[in-house]
């Protein structure tokens, strides 16, 4: 379990994020949504140890601050939002990388296999023969992905979970590969590993969180299973824009129609 | 033989597309044939006519008379070995000093010379040679043949933490920040450095303008001793920042996720980097273009997994200066052309190839 407690970061005298705290289990995906600006890269980034802050965030019971960074990369993965190399590196040089940093958990001609099977999981099998400075921002993005899982490629090791942090995992993908890859987090989370995604589509999160945490201007507006975070109510009141909350015919999951907010000038309208 | 058969099978071994560990392995164990055919042929060149082979053969006596023994041996042992040596000690301390750079700048074209650190090193070289015998007496009593080597050293050093602090903001270096500043302490290392070649006399000119264009040809046993320790020093430390250099390709922040204690080997390959600069600049000037070359053309031929790029790069920068050396003694021989020529000849035109093929397709 990931835990945060009373967490606070300024960043050039500035708040971003003020006595958040959350909680994150094992065998969960958590999703994190809120508008631009509202703190949830922040708060991953306080997460990963990139920013200083005030409070506790505790990884499987122990402190942040007392994990090495060794210790850290063994425990949890990050997949940045964006990622370009000054040098020429194969994709498989680029994913193989994940491997001589975490602990994998397979070892000698299976270890060597990891990279190709990290690949056909988020859909570029054949590809580790390509260049990655080639491949267009979306491949690009399941690379280092692919990259990640090599680094905690078993969800659970000596009984020990592990951590996927992903800041906006599919912003870059089409409709497709955004359920490919979110498939992927939901499997590593069914498997008792533990994911925090940051995510703008309010959709994918009521499909696969199993809870969504909204963060405002820093601060947790609300947090709880999708049904009950996803509402009318939050959801206005977050991105402050009136959005109307329907339940899909399948499943009764909630989802989000985008809406013109200019309600008296609707689109059939304009074009008559 | 057998190292032909160890890379036979090295290339045949079943790999994954895309691993180019088995060219980074036959690499390295062709650039170590290579610098070993370079320092034969770094041995058996020369002014004098004296060869290895022939004293091998006056001492078994096989050619009495044929040479003069005494003048060959002082040839050898005094004038050529610690002239290869330091050849192979300063050709590889430039090429990994570059490599680091770049790795470390996430940028293919950095260099100690982009960031100040050899104007640093420049700075106290001409220092001692300009202000020895008077200002700096006194220092140069103390550290006596030592001194133009640790001043260099030094200087190199004091660029590099100066640098650090400017472009260090609670514990982040800003890699832009960190470039201009090196070009700001480069040209006020170079001022300096001019105030003191305007006043510096007639024979301390010729001195300065020698060891300004790069060479070899002082190399003498103390100088091997002086520099030698320095330079081995930082290149047993290299390898031990391959992993970290690979990471940090993909940035400071990915980097530190990937288990790697980003401030510390930031620290580390700072220090390896002006150790490695100062002590070779002090024994041979301004030797350029040896740190942008050899990384970039092994990149081209085995990738950039510093694992196999670091030793490759050593081994190349080494026998690229021992050729370059032959080439100067060799050319204009029984005189000696600087050996800072022939590599700017080499490294000038390759640079500007470099930056041509950047403007195109590749990201790199």
């Amino acid at each position: 379990m990931i835990e945060v407690h009373d967490l606070s970061v300024d960043i050039g005298g500035r708040t971003i994020l003020q006595g958040v705290d959350l909680s994150a289990p094992a065998g969960q995906l958590t999703a994190v949504i809120g508008p631009n600006g509202s703190g949830k890269s922040t708060l991953l980034k306080a997460l990963c140890r990139d920013h200083r802050y005030s409070g506790e965030v505790l990884i499987n019971g122990r402190n942040l601050t007392a994990l090495s960074p060794a210790e850290a990369a063994t425990q949890r993965a990050v997949l940045p939002q964006s990622s370009n190399l000054p040098f020429p590196f194969t994709v498989r040089e680029v994913v193989a990388m994940g491997l001589t940093a975490g602990r994998p958990g397979p070892t000698g001609e299976a270890l060597l296999r990891l990279p190709e099977q990290a690949l056909t999981a988020v859909d570029l099998p054949g590809f580790g023969g390509r260049y990655y400075g080639e491949l267009s921002g979306g491949e690009q993005q399941r690379v280092q992905l692919a990259r990640v899982l090599c680094q905690v490629w078993r969800p659970v090791l000596d009984g020990v979970p592990r951590y996927l942090l992903l800041d906006e995992p599919v912003s870059s993908l089409d409709v497709r590969h955004q359920l490919m890859i979110m498939d992927v987090a939901r499997r590593f989370a069914d498997s008792g590993g533990g994911v925090i995604a940051v995510l703008h589509d309010l959709n994918l999160a009521a499909m696969y969180a199993d809870q969504v945490v909204a963060l405002r201007r820093g601060e947790v507006v609300a947090a709880g299973p999708a049904e009950q975070v996803i509402t009318d109510q939050v959801v206005a009141d977050v991105f402050e824009c009136p959005l109307q909350v329907g339940l899909a015919p399948s499943g009764g999951a909630p989802f989000v129609l985008p809406q013109s907010i200019r309600r008296d000038a609707p689109v059939h309208s304009r074009v008559a | 033989m057998s190292s032909v058969m160890t890379m036979a099978g090295i290339i045949r071994q079943r790999r994954e597309a895309g691993d180019r560990s088995h060219l980074g392995r036959a690499a390295v164990l062709v650039l170590a044939v290579v610098l070993v055919l370079a320092m034969v042929l770094s041995m058996t060149t020369g002014a004098s006519g004296a060869s290895a082979w022939t004293i091998l053969k006056g001492w078994l006596g096989m050619a009495p008379g044929e040479l003069d023994g005494v003048r060959d041996y002082a040839v050898i042992y005094h004038i050529r070995l610690p002239r290869m040596i330091l050849g192979v000690l300063i050709g590889a301390a430039l090429a990994v000093s570059g490599l680091l750079m770049q790795g470390l700048f996430r940028n293919p074209l950095a260099d100690p010379g982009l960031v100040g650190v050899s104007a640093g090193g420049s700075l106290g070289a001409v220092s001692i040679i300009v202000l020895g015998t008077t200002v700096l007496a006194p220092l140069t009593a103390l550290l006596g043949i030592y001194s133009l080597q640790l001043a260099s050293f030094f200087g190199g050093l004091v660029t590099t933490f100066i640098l650090y602090r400017v472009a260090t903001r609670s514990g982040q270096t800003a890699i832009a920040t960190m470039l201009l500043a090196g070009i700001a302490i480069g040209a006020l290392a170079g001022a300096v450095t001019g105030v003191l070649v305007y006043v510096a006399t007639d024979a301390q000119l010729r001195d300065l303008t020698f060891w300004g264009l790069g060479s070899l040809s002082g190399a003498n046993w103390v100088k091997v001793a002086a520099s030698g320790p320095i330079i081995l020093a930082a290149l047993a430390v290299s390898p031990f920042l391959a992993k970290g250099l690979n990471a940090m390709t993909l940035g400071e922040a990915t980097a530190a996720h990937l288990g790697i204690p980003v401030q510390r080997f930031k620290l580390v390959t700072i220090v390896v980097v002006a150790a490695a600069t100062g002590a070779s600049v002090a024994v041979s000037g301004g030797i350029g273009f040896v740190g942008i070359v050899v990384p970039h053309l092994l990149r081209l031929v085995i990738g950039p997994d510093h694992r196999y790029l670091l030793p490759a790069t050593a081994l190349l920068g080494a026998s690229f200066l021992l050729f370059a050396d032959a080439i100067s003694r060799l050319i204009v021989a029984p005189a000696e052309m600087p050996i800072g020529i022939i590599t700017a000849a080499f490294g000038g035109p390759f640079f500007l190839w470099i930056l041509l093929r950047r403007r195109s397709a590749f990201a790199w």
